[in-house]
């Protein structure tokens, strides 16, 4: 599932091809503010439920690692 | 006349008018203990999926549970704007740079402050609940006083200007019931103001960008501002709208209803006038939906 979250984020971001499971998504400006917003239906829809933006859960959206062992765990398709 | 003296002529015409209609937000309106579920509560042709092939498979009961939900989504989106504008005004009014406005900004921080507690009021009593924030600020804002201000009154003027849209037509919607008419009628009579007030601040905030000379920094306020367009149309199709109206698959059904071609002539309609206001001030060079052209040399 978290290929799938490589793959949008590579979709959206011309001339980068590969994110590192570490790799800090905001600093990179791989996300911003403008892009957040569609990122997170997107990974509500992987998530199976609606995610809640309190201040611990943004930092597990920061690396893809966070968002696969946190944000997306227990999710399954 | 300068542009300073022509901005501080218009926004005296506007402080004198807002204190002619000033009102009270608190005794305005009729509240009625309750809304039946069973009406029209956003005019049909502005839902997220009129035109649709979607839409017309749904019938006129489910059109109308969606209607009630998409308004709901809609005045959320309007408290969740309102905050991020109180704020950035607040830090602005009378501080340096912003000397000539500050006058009326007492009057529009009133006037939203206003409008946030009708559109909360609202949705707390006919519907139990505001749609949370979905966005979220991070750290991309500009360190740079004078884009960051640019940026800060570009993005409430679109604000504005969409949600406009939506007023004019439900203020004029007979089909609708009174107190939504109302709602919409009586934001708009407010929201000219801060229109005018905000074309007029962010040509002014714009001028010096420019003359700068940096096509670099001109290219990615285009673009940021065409993305935010964009964006903001974006957020009228709420997954959790689609849920509470009962609709199976909201992310599959949002994503079917965006990418429907029937979904561009409605975009447009909506960001017409922004969008003519930003082209004809050279501030974006194509609509936000358009295909990537270079930026010519200013």
């Amino acid at each position: 599932m978290i290929d799938e979250v490589r793959s949008w984020l590579l979709a959206r971001n011309d001339g980068v091809t590969d994110i590192g499971l570490d790799e800090d998504l905001i600093d990179s400006r791989l996300i911003d503010s403008l892009g957040f917003p569609e990122f997170l239906l997107f990974l509500e829809e992987l998530a199976g439920r609606e995610l809640d933006l309190g201040q611990e859960s943004v930092v597990a959206f920061r690396t893809l690692r966070g968002i696969r062992d946190r944000v997306l765990a227990g999710a399954g398709r | 006349m300068t542009a300073t003296d022509s901005i501080a002529e218009t926004l005296d015409h506007l402080v004198a008018d807002a204190t002619d209609h000033h009102y009270s937000p608190y005794t305005r309106f009729d509240w009625v203990d309750e809304l039946a579920d069973e009406q029209w509560w956003m005019s049909p042709d502005l839902l997220s999926v009129a035109g649709t092939a979607l839409g017309e498979r749904l019938g006129t009961e489910r059109l109308m549970a969606l209607s009630k939900w998409e308004c709901v989504n809609f005045f959320s989106l309007n408290i969740h704007g309102i905050r991020e504008l109180l704020m950035e005004v607040t830090r602005r009014i009378h501080t340096p740079g912003f000397e000539v406005p500050s006058e009326f900004f007492h009057r529009f921080l009133g006037e939203e402050n206003g409008h946030m507690w009708f559109f909360a009021q609202f949705c707390l009593r006919y519907a139990g609940k505001i749609y949370p924030d979905r966005t979220l600020r991070i750290g991309d804002d500009s360190q740079d006083p004078q884009v960051a201000s640019f940026l800060v009154f570009a993005r409430i003027l679109i604000f504005e200007e969409i949600v406009d849209h939506f007023n004019i037509r439900m203020g004029r919607d007979e089909t609708l019931h009174p107190l939504m008419v109302d709602i919409n009628r009586a934001h708009h009579d407010d929201e000219w103001r801060h229109i005018v007030m905000g074309r007029k601040l962010v040509e002014h905030l714009y001028r010096p960008l420019v003359e700068r000379g940096d096509a670099e920094l001109l290219d990615r306020l285009d673009t940021y501002l065409r993305r935010y367009m964009t964006g903001s149309i974006q957020s009228l199709y709420n997954p959790a709208a689609y849920r509470d109206a009962g609709l199976a698959d909201p992310y599959g059904l949002r994503n079917e209803v965006l990418a429907d071609p029937a979904r561009v002539a409605r975009h447009e309609a909506f960001l017409k006038r922004i969008t003519r206001f930003l082209l004809s001030s050279k501030i974006i060079t194509r609509p936000p939906f358009a295909t990537e052209q270079p930026r010519e040399s200013t």
